[in-house]
């Protein structure tokens, strides 16, 4: 366990946590019951691939279940927008600015995380990379809703080739935020040193000694205008 | 000379094919009968008022039907044409593409097979058919009654040195099975017969199509008459979806994951405890 300063301040309310836990969940699940097809059966070898286990009961349950996720998905955001509509705006406000520290971070951040050095620029509540994951995640929903909704209600009335197109939209969309979704879950619950932010996801609360060496410019204005919420660990 | 054709068992790169000479259907569907005799398919009614068709399209237990196109003549009596519509056993075939189990593949003598155990249901194949000719039944929530159906050109029977059961059946022999390249010769002279008899539009569809089909047909008008596509084209965006999207994804992802392995190694060299270079600096003063 990381050695602290014993403060923590506080970064997300308990909607925004239960949205992004609900979001994340939702997309493994999305995740793992979307793609077992792609694993064929290899014709030159004797394996058998996963596209058969999509058959009969456990067929059914996995695309059911990708349905119920899809939901899930869906549903997320509003849990945000409605328990917590405060922090929506100022939230999306940093979230869509990307500015030359951010660009500076993108660039030095994987030397950073492995290295050590680098310095980073300083950082808001969100940094370089949390916005690029944002963005991400933002255009992958928008993808994942209307092409999904359209292959589960259209198929046999929308045209061919949408469908052919919704199809193809779908799948990038789908390689795309798995990258993505995979190095967020590695920085945020692997990484032996950012991984130290998990708890702002878990209990809202995060040491306030990462949290002024991650995200500097946030702790201080925060500090300054007496909108950060600090405690003693253990309090 | 094609009722007793059988394909060599040792050759089973050779192409064989359906020929159906539509100018010698009488749309008694025998064929239709035969088809769902053979494969076991359930009887489902469900004919359109104002036609003699038996079924508005195919259906995943409907493989073959007889179309039938009705031609008003601005003098005398209209006539009418007669497709047999089924699979066409594309040599560039959209439904193999877009099929992501591979349940759907090139099978031997250029049959388009379909493996129904390996078959999801996912439906990806019923947009990817220029023809309409492969179906899965649409069912929400009841899925695993899901199977995509289609005519196997009776790959059992052929395999077998059988006949498909529609050729076999047809009654004015309208429907012919052989050797591809002798069929296909066969269907340009008749239509040089035809158009000497005054069919001036006569032609043959099949041979270059996607590929080449292993459904050929000898056709008293233009396919467009037919609703048949016109230089149909398998879609490049479908094949890149699969034979490179697919790739380029799990290439991506092996490299991603090899990069993390890599990148852990190393910063736990470097974030020994979980702690920064700086943390550990200035916490050899600090107690935990």
């Amino acid at each position: 366990m990381a050695r602290t300063t014993g403060k923590k301040i506080k970064k997300f309310s308990l909607s925004q946590r239960i949205f992004h836990w609900l979001y994340g969940v939702s997309w493994i699940l999305l995740v793992l019951t979307g793609s077992i097809f792609l694993w064929r059966a290899n014709p030159e070898s004797a394996a058998t691939g996963l596209g058969p286990y999509l058959q009969g009961s456990v067929g059914a349950a996995a695309r059911t279940l990708h349905r119920i996720a899809a939901l899930g998905l869906m549903a997320a955001p509003l849990v945000w927008i409605f328990g917590d509509f405060k922090t929506v705006l100022p939230d999306l406000k940093e979230l869509f600015s990307f500015g030359k520290d951010d660009l500076r971070y993108m660039l030095v951040a994987p030397l950073h995380y492995t290295t050590g050095k680098p310095a980073l620029p300083p950082q808001g509540k969100y940094n370089g990379g949390h916005k690029v994951n944002f963005y991400v995640v933002v255009l992958t929903f928008i993808a994942f809703v209307v092409t999904g909704l359209g292959m589960w209600f259209g198929r046999g009335t929308i045209p061919d080739e949408a469908f052919n197109n919704m199809r193809m939209v779908h799948s990038i969309a789908f390689w795309g935020g798995l990258a993505m979704g995979l190095l967020h879950i590695y920085l945020t619950m692997i990484h032996p040193f950012t991984s130290r932010s998990l708890s702002a996801m878990v209990n809202g609360w995060v040491d306030l000694r990462y949290a002024a060496a991650e995200h500097s410019r946030w702790v201080e204005t925060a500090t300054k205008n007496g909108t950060a919420q600090i405690v003693e660990e253990g309090k | 000379m094609w009722e007793s054709w059988k394909p060599d068992p040792s050759n089973k790169q050779q192409q064989v094919a359906m020929l159906v000479d539509t100018s010698e259907c009488i749309g008694c569907k025998a064929c239709e009968v035969a088809c769902k005799q053979w494969n076991e398919n359930e009887v489902r009614i469900n004919q359109e008022p104002g036609t003699y068709q038996s079924h508005p399209s195919l259906d995943s237990q409907t493989w073959t039907i007889i179309k039938f196109i009705e031609q008003p003549e601005a003098e005398g009596m209209g006539q009418w044409l007669m497709q047999k519509h089924n699979c066409m056993h594309c040599t560039e075939a959209g439904c193999v593409t877009a099929c992501p189990t591979d349940a759907l593949q090139y099978g031997d003598y250029g049959v388009v097979t379909l493996d129904q155990d390996s078959c999801i249901g996912c439906g990806y194949c019923e947009p990817a058919c220029p023809f309409d000719a492969i179906h899965v039944d649409k069912s929400t929530f009841n899925q695993s009654a899901q199977k995509a159906g289609k005519c196997t050109l009776c790959f059992d029977r052929i395999s077998n040195a059988m006949q498909p059961a529609c050729v076999k059946t047809c009654p004015t022999d309208c429907i012919k099975y052989g050797d591809r390249d002798q069929l296909i010769a066969w269907a340009y002279e008749r239509v040089e017969q035809l158009k000497a008899m005054g069919y001036k539009n006569a032609t043959v569809y099949g041979d270059k199509e996607l590929g080449g089909l292993h459904e050929l047909y000898v056709l008293l008008e233009g396919p467009e008459t037919y609703d048949l596509p016109v230089e149909p084209k398998l879609s490049k965006r479908l094949t890149f979806w699969k034979y490179g999207l697919q790739p380029i994804g799990k290439a991506l992802l092996g490299t991603a994951i090899f990069g993390m392995i890599i990148n852990w190694v190393a910063a736990r060299r470097t974030f020994k405890g979980g702690l920064h270079p700086h943390e550990a600096e200035a916490g050899s003063t600090m107690h935990d």
